[in-house]
């Protein structure tokens, strides 16, 4: 199998939140394979700095999938050791970052800094999730309903797509699952987290280019 | 938020109509389910939790009154019906 334009993801797990984010990442790494490309999983310990930079300089991804705490200035990784600052040069990537307030400066200084497309939250990333499940967050299907359709723009980008088209769909996943969650046959719990989804879908930007593909 | 740039307190100004406000939050979030907890940021919170920080109006309780004073507006407004 051809193998081309690497994906790169970050997934530290370390906590609760974290650690759902890792889980529901796994599905875009088989994809990502599937489709034949390189990926290089900075998973848990692995995602530190030192290591980041070095995969971004040697491999040079076309696609970043950042998944981790943050702030608007950076992207943290394993134990919040910051990944990502205004600082980086990704160059003609595209790059999506569940992560909080991401696009609100340090996006927008990465693509200042020459990348091509930066997907991401210009508030926080919010979801919901069951206690029954915390162990156990494959199976959390209210915690699905936040991180399936964020995944939807890595997949579809993964596709080929735009990252326009990426981050259009990802919305109009959030936004089924929004009125999914607010009709009656919804449980109590999904009801309520109605309102996060809703949030998501209104922060969630796109920045540079909205052509980029990878 | 109804304004990205704009923080809850710039939004409502008024500290009677505020603090009117900041009351609807808390019974909306104490009518969340013990079965559900939030993750906001580099945190999660529990119903109780999330009521302390709304009570305290630090950066966590005024997130949420920010976003729960957009999508009453949205679903006030319709907007929230708005993107079939």
């Amino acid at each position: 199998m051809a193998m081309n334009k690497p994906m790169l993801i970050t997934r530290p797990h370390y906590d609760v939140v974290t650690n759902y984010l890792c889980s529901w990442s796994e599905s875009i790494i088989t994809l990502a394979s599937e489709k034949g490309r390189d990926v290089y999983d900075l998973k848990g310990d692995k995602a530190e700095r030192v290591r980041f930079q070095s995969y971004c300089k040697a491999k040079m991804p076309a696609l970043l999938f950042l998944n981790g705490h943050g702030n608007a200035d950076v992207i943290t990784g394993h134990n919040d050791e910051p990944l990502v600052d205004g600082s980086d040069h990704f160059g003609n990537s595209v790059v999506y970052a569940r992560s909080c307030e991401c696009a609100k400066r340090l996006g927008v200084k990465l693509v200042e800094n020459g990348l091509r497309t930066f997907i991401g939250y210009t508030r926080k990333f919010i979801f919901g999730y069951l206690t029954t499940k915390i162990t156990r967050p494959r199976e959390d299907m209210l915690a699905a309903l936040f991180l399936e359709s964020s995944n939807l723009i890595v997949s579809t980008l993964l596709k080929g797509h735009t990252a326009q088209e990426a981050d259009a769909r990802g919305k109009e996943a959030m936004y089924r699952n929004f009125r999914k969650m607010i009709a009656s046959t919804a449980s109590y719990e999904e009801r309520y987290a109605a309102r996060w989804t809703w949030g998501n879908i209104k922060s969630q930007v796109i920045l540079g280019s909205p052509n980029g593909r990878v | 938020m109804t304004d990205k740039s704009r923080s809850i307190d710039d939004i409502i100004v008024d500290p009677e109509l505020k603090g009117q406000f900041k009351q609807l939050v808390l019974e909306r979030v104490g009518v969340m389910p013990d079965t559900l907890q939030i993750a906001v940021g580099a945190a999660n919170f529990t119903k109780q939790e999330l009521t302390q920080h709304v009570r305290q109006e630090d950066e966590i309780g005024k997130q949420v009154m920010e976003m729960e004073l957009e999508f009453l507006q949205d679903l006030a407004s319709g907007a929230v019906y708005g993107n079939e």
